[in-house]
């Protein structure tokens, strides 16, 4: 069973946390890791099944603004308070840190998951095996050093030891303007690395307190440390806030694949008018970098907002400005613009304040294979069997979605040529600003064949099993996938209950399946596919009405080649059209063919004179006939219930060849309606709607029609309440159905009522089995019934005989 | 079945001179019309009489008949000349096994019948018997299921075991009138006889008296209670409804088996495809793009 493991936001987030602090535990340097989502996909088979297609994870805006939250970005360029035009940087540069998905990766993961977990025991033990950085943080707070100075004196930074490691015990930030302290929870405390309780140098400290004064936000800040009696340093951060004209013009700006602008360090001895020409030719050069950006994605509406809040706000504050920088990047992250950034503020002091945004524009697109060990090499696969599948949103010149980017995971992986897919948009070093996206995959073993056996033991005379009895079963089955690299598969199968004696049951298919028939360039989807089959049922045609005794069962076998092409609208709908050979032969339970349905006479003995089995009489018939059908299907899940309509048309068109020379028009129209009867808000965990469904089928032949192809009416997928076939066999049906689905916790309950009508055209069936075997033609049904997983219980009383029953099905009637 | 050889008609000479007379007068009428062959069918539910009926009118034992068991498993044809006239009589088993419809002996007599004519049909019933119920009408019902309602315009309704004491209170002529008014209702009704049809052709009730215990008049005729000598007087029905304005019933494959429903609107076919094709597949492929139109695209996309 495959599985999407998509680990994207919160898995990574909690793993780059883990290295930004142990690197800057031990290694001092201050941690400039912005991360890039990373999508992986992977599979261990390539079955379809419906894990395949994940719900579409919501981003979590919490997730996102931790990632990106400024502490990750705070590293920046430097600018100074001085330069009039003011540019004010916050971050630049997208570094970033990407995480392996497999391997040591995930354990690494598991053992960061256990540290952010709350310490505890728990914590250093993980640490202890996963981390080697976690233990020498151990080590070095273990041995920290005293102040060494009187209690509750300020020491100023330059006056501490710079041999001494110092504890810190809580940190404080006073606003000098104010005269206050400010509280833990401003977006102050989110800039700084420090920690309380944690351990520092001077070296350290200093550090800390350069990136404080060259982030810009402050016209000054200084460091003080307050000692406490037990050895460790209380610190204060005094600051001055930077502030700014008061603007009442917002705009945005995508300046992505633009070089950044880089302050010019001025000259400490400039005239008062080369300082003023200095001024003017940054001002001409920021208007002019204005009006060669390009427009930024973000909407009117939450510029808007942006410009109240301005307005209400008066002068601009560094604050004010982290604030609208949250927005902004909000807005992008919550619409999948994971590798947006506001990279810079503009023009302040100027009554409009411009916002830059490298809004991650795709630069490239790569798609790469790797062996079994991650190593890149040559894949089997053509690339444009790949490139077709992926959204138009993740070519070269779009900006980066991750929205997309989980649309081309799922698309890929719907190809089942892959165990293992990644999608990871990667800071282009070349292209400041810019994303390549990488898509790596790693490719299934092209051919398999796989044998699975197993053993039954069939009940014996007085129903103890025998020796005899043990039969030994299974399937021998093979694959090569990927043909040419173009995804041409051959697959074939064989299984039987009893490989002893395998002429008795054996099932096999051949199947050779061609996608991209127009070319893979082409847009036109057309897939054909060419099988040698069999398949062996029981007819429905030959069961006894209410009342009667058992009606000697008849066995249809079907064998043939079957050659079609299917041509997809959307992902549900598409139009199938082929050529069908097969030659069908009716048995009896002892697998003797036989020509006529058998019937238990009055007397109790057994005749064989009942309706005819095959057109040609004879037991076998052979036939070719065209096969069309045509699926429209706009059905959708809300909240995890299917809303939306499907239609049906299916025609077998008999060419005259064959046995008697059949020559007939079978047609089907199905319709089914899934109504929605009240509007929801949809969401992960939301109460799904209460839905109507309405169901009608008709079905019906005109020419030859061999028993086998006639209409049955009744059984869990026709009139609900009856057993298959109980109803009648008839050359037209109609089936209508109506269903009430109420949501009920997390499933749902229904009611329907059925009904299936042979509109009088069962005595046109060769034979009249309907008759010959006592069935009323026509049936309606009504019932109760609840979804357990999978499982439909349901309680249906069947009109005819005003009995009703509990049946529990498996999968969906409609 | 064809090869059978047909045998002088030796029992001719048994019947009283009365009857003899009666009866070669009937035959020059046929063969004035050109009438040379008679096929006569019987049926009926089982032990009512058939095998002793054709006996009877045969005038010699040329079925097996047993007073306790049926003796018919098959059809069988007997076939009779005398003076050039041929009188084909087809005994058949019982109708009714167990309660039902014996689909299967009915099979078997139709086969028996293929590629002959039926001249006369008599349906054999039993006098005495006072009721008619639902089993009465699935026979009648099976019977013009398998040859068509037109075999009634050659139908004759024959009670056999005449010679019975009415219940009390009802004379002869009321009782066997009321007896056969009810039979001759279901067979109306089984054979699906229009209501203005009634009329014109009602189907003729005789009454006969297998038993060798008939009463006989002075003319040693066997003679039923009211007085009729009741040979002469079937084989004067059997001429009339033969020379009536119906046809006889050609029993060929095509009657056996019912019309083909498997051959009706074959030639519709070519039409029925292409309006499928051009009415429903074009139409549900317009709707596909429609849904393809109106497809909520996602934010980003």
């Amino acid at each position: 069973m495959a599985s999407i493991a998509a680990p994207g936001l919160a898995i990574s987030v909690n793993r780059s946390h883990r290295r930004l602090n142990s690197s800057t535990k031990t290694a001092g340097t201050s941690a400039t890791a912005a991360s890039l989502p990373k999508l992986t996909v992977q599979s261990k088979l390539p079955t379809f099944s419906s894990s395949q297609n994940p719900k579409p994870s919501s981003s979590n805006p919490r997730d996102n603004s931790n990632i990106f939250s400024p502490k990750q970005l705070h590293n920046v360029i430097k600018t100074s308070a001085a330069i009039g035009a003011g540019l004010y940087a916050l971050s630049s540069g997208v570094s970033n840190i990407l995480l392996s998905g497999n391997g040591g990766g995930s354990s690494g993961g598991i053992g960061s998951g256990g540290g952010g977990g709350g310490g505890g025991g728990g914590d250093s033990f993980w640490e202890k095996i996963f981390s080697p950085a976690a233990i020498a943080g151990e080590e070095e707070s273990q041995e920290w050093d005293s102040h060494g100075l009187p209690a509750n004196i300020v020491v100023q930074l330059n006056k501490l030891s710079g041999f001494k490691k110092y504890k810190v015990s809580d940190i404080l930030f006073f606003d000098r303007r104010r005269g206050s302290t400010v509280g833990t929870e401003d977006s102050f405390f989110e800039m700084l690395s420090l920690r309380p309780s944690g351990v520092y140098t001077k070296a350290q400290l200093q550090k800390e307190l350069e990136t404080l004064a060259t982030s810009g936000m402050f016209e000054k800040v200084d460091l003080d440390a307050k000692t406490n009696p037990d050895g460790t340093i209380g610190v204060t951060i005094s600051f001055l806030e930077s502030t700014w004209q008061s603007a009442d013009r917002f705009r945005c700006i995508n300046v992505g694949l633009m070089p950044q602008s880089k302050p010019i360090e001025m000259d400490a001895d400039m005239t008062e008018k080369e300082k003023l020409e200095y001024f003017n030719s940054q001002e001409q050069d920021y208007r002019r970098r204005i009006e060669r950006s390009r427009p930024c994605l973000l909407p009117v509406s939450v510029q808007r907002e942006i410009l109240q809040l301005l307005r209400e706000k008066g002068t601009v504050s560094a604050r004010l400005l982290q604030k609208i920088r949250d927005k902004v990047q909000q807005w992008y992250h919550d619409n999948g613009y994971a590798c947006a950034q506001v990279v810079n503020f503009g023009n302040l002091n100027t009554k409009e304040v411009v916002c830059e945004v490298v809004e991650g524009d795709i630069t490239q697109m790569v798609i790469q294979f790797q062996d079994k060990l991650g190593n890149v090499c040559e894949g089997n696969t053509q690339y444009p069997v790949v490139r077709r599948e992926l959204p138009k949103q993740l070519r070269q010149g779009q900006v980066f979605n991750i929205e997309a980017g989980k649309q081309a995971l799922r698309n890929i992986n719907s190809l089942a040529l892959f165990s293992n897919i990644e999608v990871n948009p990667r800071p282009d070093e070349k292209n400041e600003g810019g994303i390549i996206v990488e898509i790596k995959l790693k490719e299934l073993e092209q051919k398999s064949a796989e044998v699975s056996t197993e053993w039954s033991i069939v009940p014996g005379r007085g129903g103890r099993p025998t020796l005899a009895s043990i039969q030994p079963g299974g399937t021998v089955s093979f694959e090569h996938r990927n043909l040419y690299g173009l995804n041409r598969s051959i697959l074939g199968s064989v299984t039987t209950s009893n490989f002893l004696n395998p002429q008795d049951d054996l099932a096999f298919k051949l199947e050779y399946v061609h996608p991209y028939l127009d070319g893979v360039y082409n847009s036109r989807n057309r897939t054909l596919r060419a099988s040698c089959f069999n398949s062996r049922k029981l007819s429905p045609v030959f069961t006894g009405g209410p009342g009667v005794d058992e009606v000697p069962p008849i066995w249809v076998d079907r064998a043939g080649l079957k050659a079609n092409i299917t041509e997809n609208f959307t992902r549900q709908s598409k139009f199938t059209y082929g050529l069908v050979m097969e030659e069908i032969t009716t048995r009896d339970e002892s697998s003797h063919i036989s020509a006529r349905g058998q019937r238990v006479l009055p007397s109790g003995g057994i005749s064989a004179d009942g309706p005819p089995t095959t057109l040609s009489e004879t037991g076998i018939d052979r036939m070719a006939f065209l096969q069309a059908n045509i699926t429209r299907d706009n059905t959708k899940f809300i909240n995890g219930t299917i809303v939306g309509e499907r239609n049906v048309f299916q025609v077998d068109q008999g060419l005259g060849i064959g046995s008697k020379f059949p020559f007939f028009n079978r047609h089907q129209l199905t319709m089914t309606q899934f109504i929605q009867l009240k509007q929801v808000e949809e969401g992960a965990g939301k109460a799904p709607p209460p839905v109507l469904v309405l169901h009608g089928h008709y079905g019906g032949c005109v020419g030859d029609l061999p028993s086998y192809d006639a209409f049955t009416l009744g059984g869990p997928y026709s009139v609900r309440g009856y057993n298959m076939g109980e109803i009648g066999a008839a050359r037209n049906i109609v089936e209508l159905a109506a269903e009430l689905r109420i949501p009920v916790r997390n499933t749902h309950v229904y009611a329907f009522a059925e009904h299936g009508n042979d509109l009088g055209t069962s005595k046109d069936v060769k034979g009249n089995p309907t008759e010959v075997y006592r069935r009323m033609g026509h049936g309606s049904s009504y019932g109760v019934g609840v979804k357990l997983g999978l499982v439909r219980a349901e309680y249906a009383v069947d009109h005819n005989s005003g009995t009703g029953a509990i049946f529990f099905r498996f999968g969906e009637r409609f | 079945m064809a090869s059978q050889v047909i045998r002088e008609w030796a029992g001719f000479q048994q019947f009283p001179s009365a009857t003899q007379s009666k009866l070669l007068e009937l035959i020059g009428k046929l063969k004035q019309e050109s009438v040379s062959t008679l096929t006569v069918l019987v049926m009926g539910k089982g032990g009512v009489g058939k095998s002793s009926t054709v006996n009877s009118i045969l005038g010699e034992r040329a079925v097996a008949v047993s007073a306790f068991q049926s003796e018919t498993p098959r059809p069988v044809m007997v076939s009779r000349s005398w003076v050039g006239f041929t009188l084909n009589i087809i005994d058949t088993p019982g109708l009714v096994e167990g309660g039902y419809v014996n689909d299967q002996a009915l099979d078997l007599i139709k086969r028996f019948l293929l590629n002959k004519t039926i001249d006369v049909l008599l349906y054999v019933d039993r006098l005495d018997a006072y009721r008619v119920d639902n089993l009465d009408r699935q026979v009648v019902n099976a019977i013009t299921n398998s040859f068509g309602k037109e075999i009634w315009h050659r139908g004759l309704v024959v009670l056999t075991h005449a010679q019975v004491s009415p219940p009390d209170g009802l004379s002869y002529d009321e009782f066997t009138s009321r007896r056969s008014e009810a039979l001759s209702k279901i067979v109306r009704l089984g054979a699906r006889t229009r209501k203005q049809e009634v009329k014109a052709s009602s189907i003729p009730v005789v009454c006969v008296e297998n038993s060798g215990r008939c009463n006989k008049n002075e003319l040693d005729e066997k003679i039923l209670p009211n007085g009729t000598a009741w040979i002469p007087n079937l084989l004067q029905s059997i001429s009339e409804a033969v020379l009536s304005e119906s046809k006889g019933i050609l029993v060929d494959q095509k009657l056996i088996e019912g019309p083909n429903p498997n051959n009706k609107g074959k030639v519709l076919i070519p039409l029925i495809a292409a309006f499928q094709y051009f009415f429903v597949v074009k139409r549900i492929q317009k709707w596909i793009r429609n849904d393809i139109a109106r497809e909520s695209r996602p934010s980003w996309a």
